[in-house]
């Protein structure tokens, strides 16, 4: 109960949950959209922008890191759709060129700065934190961060709520009432690489698009109406960081991120039990 | 006098000419039918219409001015709703989205939303529906659905590809009841038709298609005329071309 309390605890807490709320949000959406794996390929791909930008400003200051993140997201997209477009590749195999090809990029790039002594100086440790994510080097720039991107990426979701729907659901529709699909999907996009980009020290390049997807699988057991699907990812993808992060602080040697994704993972592997016995007894 | 006004038109997909140098007036407060056999450009024709295909060259004016400035009054059905099926949506939920465009950005439905929602389902026999997951619909009854959803935009121009296709006799009834209750209140309604027979009680005019335009005229001309067959034994030049 102490342990609850205490300022560290209540701080990496809350921070976590509200990303993990808004990236089950604009994860719903991207799901629908049908772009899932493109949310993986992109957390993967962000992880060379976090080593550049270290590289390039020799600061582990969340910010530019984060900036990294985000404009390699940018030309990971770029390049998945360059490849789609260009040559009779499938979407899923260009994917798998793009997340491997640019997280290999991310890890040579990391041992190169390890094995360097220009950045001996500089703060080095940090780097692994983004593949797999770890709360125990959150500094306080990190939680403002977080919580002002979540929020806003939150709100422009509520905000474009009705838009966003119907651009998912019947594009030809929304082209007729006059609705700019392009610009509903850069932004949802955009959206999502923000998502991503802000999440990966928490949660790490490889398990980030799991913020995205699973809470809206767990939630799309449950229900058949958007409004409550969202609701009901939102909830659990709260519920989920607490029981992570608090898992993380109890049991020694437990990361935060995967700590997260576990329990997510556990709580839909339940919903699925549940729904294919309650599917038995009717 | 004119709702659609269309001078030169031709559309191609990519090199594939569609449609070839369409003239066209589609009259206000008549129920116009769009006739013609497979291939025949009826759809492309509409797609053009709305500017969902660009032409290649043409000009196309509705109520005497641009498209953009009269999308609040137009309401179209495509011809097979190309809908995320798996959206987790609800019937109701679906045809509500035919008022979005009145309530605009950042609000919600409000109640009278809601009722005109209910209404137009109601009058496409579907109120017992409004619960279940779109996808979860036959497809006659889906395809009621966006007419339901058309009919919530209170539109001045109904341009509808096929709505009847899959639905049965009787709600094509109430259907076609329900357009011509439209017409009286002076709303102008396009369709694309494929039954001949029911051309005469349910359109005042026909307009002939197939890559040309074939004719246009009152439907009592129309069935008196040649013209029929003359649309429909004409090959496409699809295959002429091969
Ligand atoms: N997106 C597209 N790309 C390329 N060709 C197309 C496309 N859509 C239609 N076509 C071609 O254009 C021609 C006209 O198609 P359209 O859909 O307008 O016909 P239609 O008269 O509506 O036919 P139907 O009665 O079968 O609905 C056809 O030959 C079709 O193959
Ligand atoms: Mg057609």
């Amino acid at each position: 109960m102490k342990l609850l309390l205490s300022y560290d605890f209540l701080v990496v807490a809350i921070a976590t949950m509200i990303l993990a709320g808004s990236s089950a949000i604009i994860g719903c959406f991207s799901v629908y959209k049908g772009q899932s794996l493109i949310g993986d390929s992109i957390g993967h791909s962000a992880y060379p922008g976090i080593v550049l930008a270290y590289m390039i400003t020799f600061s582990r200051d969340p910010f530019y890191l984060m900036i990294g993140a985000f404009i390699f997201g940018i030309i990971a997209y770029a390049v998945i759709q360059f490849i789609s477009n260009n040559s009779k590749i499938d979407l899923d195999a260009s994917l798998a060129i793009v997340l491997t090809g640019f997280f290999g990029l991310g890890i040579m790039l990391k041992t190169y700065v390890q094995g360097n002594s220009i950045y001996e100086g500089a703060v080095q440790s940090g780097l692994k934190t983004y593949i797999f994510g770890s709360a125990s080097y959150i500094m306080k720039s990190d939680i403002y961060i977080i919580s002002i991107l979540s929020i806003f990426v939150l709100s422009l979701c509520l905000l474009f709520y009705k838009e966003l729907v119907l651009n998912i659901f019947d594009r030809e529709f929304a082209k007729s009432i006059g609705i700019n699909n392009i610009l509903i999907d850069i932004v949802l996009l955009l959206m999502m690489i923000v998502m991503i980009s802000v999440g990966l020290k928490m949660v790490g390049a490889i398990l980030i698009s799991s913020f995205l997807v699973i809470p809206c699988i767990f939630a799309n057991q449950f229900s058949k109406n958007i409004k409550n699907v969202l609701f009901i990812a939102f909830l659990m993808a709260i519920f989920s960081s607490f029981m992570g992060v608090y898992l993380s602080v109890v049991i020694k040697g437990f990361s935060t991120g995967p700590s997260i994704v576990v329990v997510m993972s556990f709580l839909t592997l339940l919903s699925f039990i549940f729904k294919k016995l309650r599917g038995k007894n009717v | 006098m004119r709702a659609i006004h269309i001078e030169d038109l031709t559309v191609a997909y990519e090199e594939n000419p569609v449609l070839w140098d369409i003239d066209l007036d589609i009259y206000k407060g008549n129920i116009t039918a769009i006739v013609g056999p497979n291939g025949a450009g009826k759809s492309t024709l509409l797609k053009a219409i709305l500017d969902f295909v660009k032409p290649l060259s043409g000009r196309i004016s509705i109520f005497d001015s641009s498209l953009k400035k009269n999308l609040d009054k137009i309401a179209y059905v495509p011809q097979r709703s190309n809908v995320n099926w798996d959206f987790p949506i609800k019937v109701f939920d679906v045809v509500l989205m035919g008022r979005y465009k009145e309530i605009g950005w950042f609000k919600k439905p409000s109640k009278i939303d809601k009722d005109i929602a209910f209404n137009a389902l109601k009058e496409m026999g579907l109120e017992k529906y409004i619960d279940r997951q779109i996808n979860e619909l036959s497809g006659g009854q889906k395809q009621r659905v966006f007419i339901a959803r058309a009919l919530c935009q209170n539109a001045e121009l109904l341009i509808m590809d096929e709505p009847l296709a899959g639905v049965d006799q009787y709600s094509e009834k109430i259907i076609m009841n329900k357009m011509k209750e439209l017409q009286k209140q002076g709303k102008t309604i396009v369709c694309v038709h494929h039954d001949l027979n029911t051309l005469k009680d349910y359109f005042d005019r026909v307009v002939l298609i197939n890559r040309y335009l074939v004719a246009h005229d009152t439907t009592e001309n129309i069935l008196n005329s040649n013209h029929l067959t003359k649309a429909y034994q004409e090959v496409g030049f699809d295959e002429t071309a091969a």
